[in-house]
């Protein structure tokens, strides 16, 4: 038999809040390089998800017990400012890995295309020249050029 | 062996990005992405301003032309690490 229904506080936002916010750490982490890079990538999401989770506890709770967690103001700002950032982890995620497929590239095995480019000072440099230029004052198996495409625009 | 960089940047910005790292390797510039696209690794539209560029991608080359290693990450922000790259280099000596 209850008596008066006892008001509970809806605790389930805040820990959203620090989840999404933890998963936003992550996210800032990445401008550290520090090791192991691979693995914040998906503790981030991760952590985004438990944010999500707990919001979506947290939000059965007010629907299916609406006279014990009573909604606050302060409850529902938490709440969206959590959604928003564990959204906006998310999106972050899902943008950083829309990368092409490398399929076609050259995988290992296989020979690379030749080329001439410019080097930094305008010259026209070719394959050729930078692999009989790697060969030099060092032993011949430890000829080669690491090719480094990046993305530019730094 | 030798690392040897490559983006669309022109080369008065890697020449930059070269004094302000210290960088002593080549910086090749690829304007129009034409060796970018014959290696199969373009990234349409890929800069902030749409611009056609590389999606990242590391070759170990040997003097055959041959690939020894290659590195294709699936998101940018987790690219191999010079030291990982050497590292790579080494074992396969």
């Amino acid at each position: 038999m209850t008596d008066a229904i006892e008001f509970r506080r809806n605790t389930a936002p805040w820990w959203g809040l620090l989840f999404a916010l933890a998963s936003m750490g992550c996210n800032a982490a990445f401008f550290l390089t520090p090791p192991g890079q691979g693995a914040i990538v998906w503790v981030s999401l991760l952590l985004a998800v438990m944010a999500l989770i707990f919001l979506i506890a947290g939000l059965r709770l007010v629907i299916v017990h609406p006279k014990v967690y009573r909604g606050k103001i302060l409850s529902v700002v938490v709440s969206v400012i959590a959604v928003l950032l564990a959204g906006l982890s998310i999106f972050g995620f899902v943008s950083t890995r829309k990368l092409p497929s490398a399929a076609e590239a050259p995988q290992v095995g296989q020979r690379v295309p030749d080329f001439t480019l410019a080097d930094t000072s305008g010259k026209p440099v070719s394959l050729d020249q930078l692999l009989a230029a790697s060969s030099t004052n060092q032993a011949p198996a430890a000829k080669g050029v690491l090719l480094i495409f990046y993305r530019g625009y730094w | 062996m030798r690392p040897v960089a490559i983006s669309v940047d022109p080369p008065e910005v890697s020449r930059n990005l070269a004094n302000k790292s210290g960088y002593t390797f080549p910086i090749l510039s690829d304007p129009d992405a034409a060796v970018i696209r014959r290696y199969h690794i373009l990234h349409p539209a890929g800069a902030p301003d749409e611009h056609d560029i590389a999606r990242p991608a590391e070759f170990l080359v040997d003097s055959s032309k041959t690939v020894r290693w290659a590195n294709f990450t699936e998101d940018v922000r987790v690219r191999a690490r010079a030291d990982e790259m050497l590292a790579a280099a080494k074992q396969l000596h």
